[in-house]
């Protein structure tokens, strides 16, 4: 019966049924199923085979028919033992290599998760509130004749008059931050127990904009009356040893004025830009300082928008509101998401140019490059070594193992590595997390979200991954006879992007180098610079409580303790943090025009004489004089700003504030800002009372702690109900300093970091150039060639490089430190000691690293490395 | 109790290969079963069965060779061993005699 048709069963199908059958039953069916479907084609045709034939392969998904899913699960876990053992010796054998990479990942990953943790932070800064996606600030671009200016502060009545006139608004709020005056150092008492904390004045509807839960009180009526004031936890802990059952209790702020508590509210968590310990009604404080109420007065505002608020279009109107009370105002208010002002803060001309975010940004991108880095020196590394494990390949090749099953075995332990590296990465982190929170001013902590944890855990397998998949694909593809000749084939590209990575890697350590040193010395600079008064054991405190009511009677007392040289009073606290004013003062001869600014400071007798600032000319104010308290002094600034001589200005007169009045005397220079300035002019007039804030006392050398415990007891009997909260006026002038401080800490720890991953970079390659050159180094030496030259040989490759990195690193480095220095009108010179002082440290490093490669490449038996050939 | 134990598909099966005579194989043996006893054999529950009993030692089998009609995929022929016979018969014998064991008056009439 020999079929006359031509028709076969769809190869699909068969391809299909190939693909799950059990191999023992595949011919048997597969000839069932193709005789049975060309006699039905013969009996019904074609489509009707076809469609039985697929129904009955259907039909073979069964239990019994099909491949066992896991076919030799014998060989496999026989494999997986074998594999770990492997990788377990070839770690031991390799102890160098292990470690390297095990150190290069493990700080690779250290400082991958800690710039997650703080990109997390970040990116969650300011979220907490439940209403954020319709919690608003109010900002403003002012339009200026030069520009625009976007401020957050607002006029006074904007929170009101929103909620007035837009249906849109939910709840509105006008703000007295905690950053305004000495608000956030305001003494409370109750009875006799007293604490310092940070308050603001707030809107009634504040705790129902923003998530501070309470934990007793009402949100929505605890600011209703003008004397309720609202705690935080941690204060009412401060003051009642409680944060239950004090509602109604009496509180006292500055000893002046009584409130009840009506409600307290759950610390301010960390991740919050807000900080306060206490909340009071800004209702009080239209009493206190009516200007606020004035279309030009300045506090913050913020808004809740309802749900579903084209905010867009609301902008449109709220940017028009004032010009329509004042065609002339060049105030244009506008709505901005508040949680977004955290990473988005930064305005030039009236728009969002971005702020934190560039940071973020940064910094994810170092995250990636440094992780990159490690991957690529351990891929170096490990394809250097692999002519030691060219046999193992070689054999494993020949008895007939696969090339995936080659790949799994390396990428496996390179996933493996990895994993160890992780370890060692976490306990790195934990180590530098309290290091890493000071730098950064964070409160992070070891991730124990699971998302966190488990994106940590797939980044660590991914680079095993990574970093190992070069090496698998690279080792399972070579050909059994080039691996057992051991001839191994280099490609010019290969070679290059290796040296390349090496030239980056020390450029980059190199420019790190010069960085932090010329930092380092410039911090050195401007803390040991003269900056023309004496800031050491001198403390500054406010001017409070009985001491405001005669703060010269207070003097008289201080200066009589013992301990204390000198004091003086003043309304400027010399550390660039005070509210300064301008203007006010014309001169002979001065243009009509002329709008430059004179920074004020109203002192009492004996300030200068107290901070040891030099009068150059002329003479000090002194109570001897009684035409003293309308006389006026300057600074060396202020003097050539005007176009006299010190010598000449003395006696000059000038007018100032309408007054005529006369300069006695002409101080020397010195910094009231940081270094980053010039010296401004600066005035200074006597003060009796007022606008005097500050009590600036020095003490003497030796016996400062004596001193203050003495100063606190007497402080608190002279001024009842206050405790004496100073600081030192140098730890002020350091705060100047903060950010740079920061700067030069940070840039010491990539330095460390860019010079080890350099270190692990140079000695990949040398290991590979070693193992590579091993033949002609056998040679040179069977030649004559001395160990000393082989050395000298393997080196100089590198030493080339090295020089290649730091002619790239050079002027980088010199463009960048001329930049940030610029930054300061008071800088160290950047002389070429910096620059050669790094060359020859980067020179240093790379000769350590490599001659221990070169020594043990030159130290070899020629018999060793010649005989296989 | 005997040794021998076979499933009333497995029987046919064998019983089927006995009747083939030399034939036996995969469609020839579906067609006969489908024939004689009217009864539906798929491809996949016939190729279990008879590879059963070939682990049994009912069965040996033999490739032919291969024929277009099949794809290019060989016959494999099936004969009943000594063993198959044995159990056959014990079987057959079994059913003799629990038929033997029924009273007349069971079935009623």
């Amino acid at each position: 019966m020999e079929p006359t048709n031509t028709h076969t069963p769809p190869a699909w199908l068969l391809k299909l049924f190939r693909w799950f059958c059990h191999p023992e039953y595949v011919e048997d069916i597969e000839g069932d199923l193709t005789e049975r479907f060309q006699l039905l084609v013969e009996e019904s045709g074609v489509r009707k085979a076809r469609f039985r034939f697929f129904w009955e392969i259907i039909r073979l998904i069964r239990p019994t028919l099909i491949k066992p899913l896991f076919p030799n699960l014998f060989i496999q876990s026989a494999m997986l033992t074998h594999n770990l053992l492997i990788t377990y010796r070839s770690f031991l054998r390799n102890k160098s290599s292990f470690l390297i990479n095990l150190v290069g990942l493990s700080t690779g990953l250290a400082c991958v998760i800690l710039i997650l943790l703080w990109i997390q932070d970040e990116w969650n800064f300011d979220k907490f509130h439940e209403k954020d996606a319709r919690l608003y600030q109010v900002m403003e671009n002012q339009h200026f004749n030069g520009g625009i200016n976007t401020t957050h502060e607002t006029s006074g009545p904007t929170a009101e008059k929103l909620q007035k006139e837009f249906p849109q608004i939910e709840y509105a709020t006008t703000v007295i931050p905690s950053n305004w005056y000495d608000f956030d150092r305001l003494t409370l008492s109750v009875g006799e127990k007293r604490t310092i904390a940070a308050g603001q004045y707030v809107g009634k509807d504040y705790f129902n904009i923003f998530s501070f839960p309470m934990i007793e009180g009402d949100k929505n009526q605890v600011l209703a009356d003008k004397n309720s004031m609202v705690i935080s936890r941690s204060l009412a802990e401060r003051l009642f040893q409680t944060h239950t059952g004090i509602i109604g209790k009496e509180i006292r702020l500055q000893q002046e004025r009584n409130f009840i508590i009506s409600g307290v509210f759950e610390d301010v968590p960390p991740n919050s830009s807000i900080r306060f310990d206490f909340a009071m009604s800004v209702e009080l404080y239209k009493d206190i300082a009516p200007w606020i109420e004035t279309w030009n007065g300045g506090p913050l505002s913020y808004v809740i928008v309802h749900e579903g608020t084209d905010v867009g279009g609301l902008n449109q109107e709220v940017s028009q509101m004032m010009l329509k009370m004042d065609e002339n105002s060049i105030r244009r208010p506008f709505l901005t998401s508040f949680s977004e002002g955290y990473l988005h803060g930064k305005y030039e001309d009236g728009r969002m140019v971005g702020g934190r975010i560039e940071y973020v940004r940064l910094f994810s991108l170092v995250a990636l490059f440094i992780l990159l880095i490690a991957c690529i020196n351990f891929m170096n590394l490990s394809t250097a070594r692999a002519g030691v494990r060219l046999k193992e390949i070689g054999i494993k090749k020949t008895v007939g193992a696969s090339r995936s099953s080659l790949i799994s075995q390396y990428l496996g332990e390179s996933i493996i590595l990895s994993v160890l590296a992780l370890l060692l990465a976490s306990i790195l982190v934990l180590v530098s997390l309290p290091e890493f929170n000071l730098i950064t001013r964070k409160q992070l902590t070891f991730p124990s979200e699971l998302w966190t944890i488990t994106s940590i855990i797939g980044i660590a397998i991914g680079t095993g991954m990574l970093a190992g998949s070069y090496p698998a694909l690279y080792l399972s593809n070579l050909s059994v006879i080039q691996i057992i000749k051991g001839k191994l084939k280099t490609s010019f590209g290969e070679l290059w992007l290796r040296r390349g990575l090496v030239v980056f890697q020390f450029s980059l350590s190199f420019i790190l180098m010069v960085a932090v040193w010329v930092v380092y010395q410039q911090m050195q600079y401007v803390q040991t610079q003269n900056i023309g008064y004496d800031k050491e054991q001198v403390i500054i405190f406010d001017i409070q409580g009985k001491v405001k009511e005669d703060p010269d009677i207070f003097l008289e007392e201080l200066r009589r303790q013992k301990g204390v040289l000198n004091a003086g009073l003043s309304s400027h606290d010399l550390t660039g943090k005070s509210w300064t004013s301008w203007g006010g003062i014309r001169w002979e001869g001065m243009a009509e025009d002329d709008n430059r600014k004179i920074e004020l400071a109203g002192v009492g007798f004996d300030f200068l004489e107290t901070m040891g600032i030099e009068v150059i000319s002329g003479r000090s104010f002194s109570k001897e004089y009684r035409s003293d308290s309308v006389d006026v002094m300057f600074n060396e600034a202020a003097i050539s700003m005007m176009g006299y001589t010190a010598e000449e200005a003395v006696g000059k007169p000038i007018d100032f504030w309408g007054n005529t009045r006369k300069i006695i005397g002409i101080t020397k220079n010195f910094h009231f800002e940081s270094m980053h300035e010039e010296v401004r002019p600066m005035v200074f007039f006597h003060m009796s009372t007022g606008g005097l804030k500050y009590v600036m006392a020095r003490l003497l050398k030796g016996q400062e702690q004596e001193t203050l415990t003495h100063l606190s007891a007497f402080y608190e009997e002279i001024n009842p109900g206050f405790s004496l909260d100073y600081k030192f006026m140098d730890e002020d002038y350091q705060a100047f300093y903060e950010a740079e401080q920061r700067v030069a800490h940070l840039s010491k720890y990539f330095t460390f970091l860019a010079i080890l991953i350099s270190c692990m970079g140079i000695l990949g390659l040398a290991a590979f150039s070693a193992e590579r050159r091993t033949k002609e180094i056998g040679i040179r030496k069977i030649l004559g060639a001395t160990p000393w030259r082989i050395i000298n040989l393997l080196s100089m490759d590198f030493s080339k490089m090295v020089l290649v990195a730091i002619l790239i690193g050079l002027p980088a480095s010199y463009y960048l430190a001329r930049e940030w220095l610029n930054g300061f009108a008071y800088k160290i010179d950047l002389t070429y000691g910096y620059f050669l002082g790094a060359t020859i440290l980067t020179f240093l490093i790379a000769w350590s690293t490599v001659s221990l490669q070169s020594l043990r490449a030159a130290s070899i038996n020629p018999v060793d490395c010649l005989k296989d050939e | 109790m005997s040794k021998h134990r076979l499933g009333e598909f497995e029987e046919v099966v064998l019983l089927t290969v006995a009747i083939l005579h030399g034939e036996a194989y995969g469609i020839a043996i579906i067609h006969e079963i489908e024939e004689r006893l009217n009864r539906k054999v798929s491809i996949g529950s016939l190729q279990v069965v008879l590879k059963r009993l070939e682990k049994k030692d009912y069965l040996t089998s033999a490739f032919g060779e291969a024929t277009k009609v099949r794809g290019g995929k060989r016959k494999r022929f099936f004969t009943v061993t000594n063993l198959g016979k044995q159990a056959l018969e014990e079987t057959k014998a079994q059913r003799l005699n629990l038929w033997n064991a029924i009273p007349k008056t069971a079935w009623g009439n």
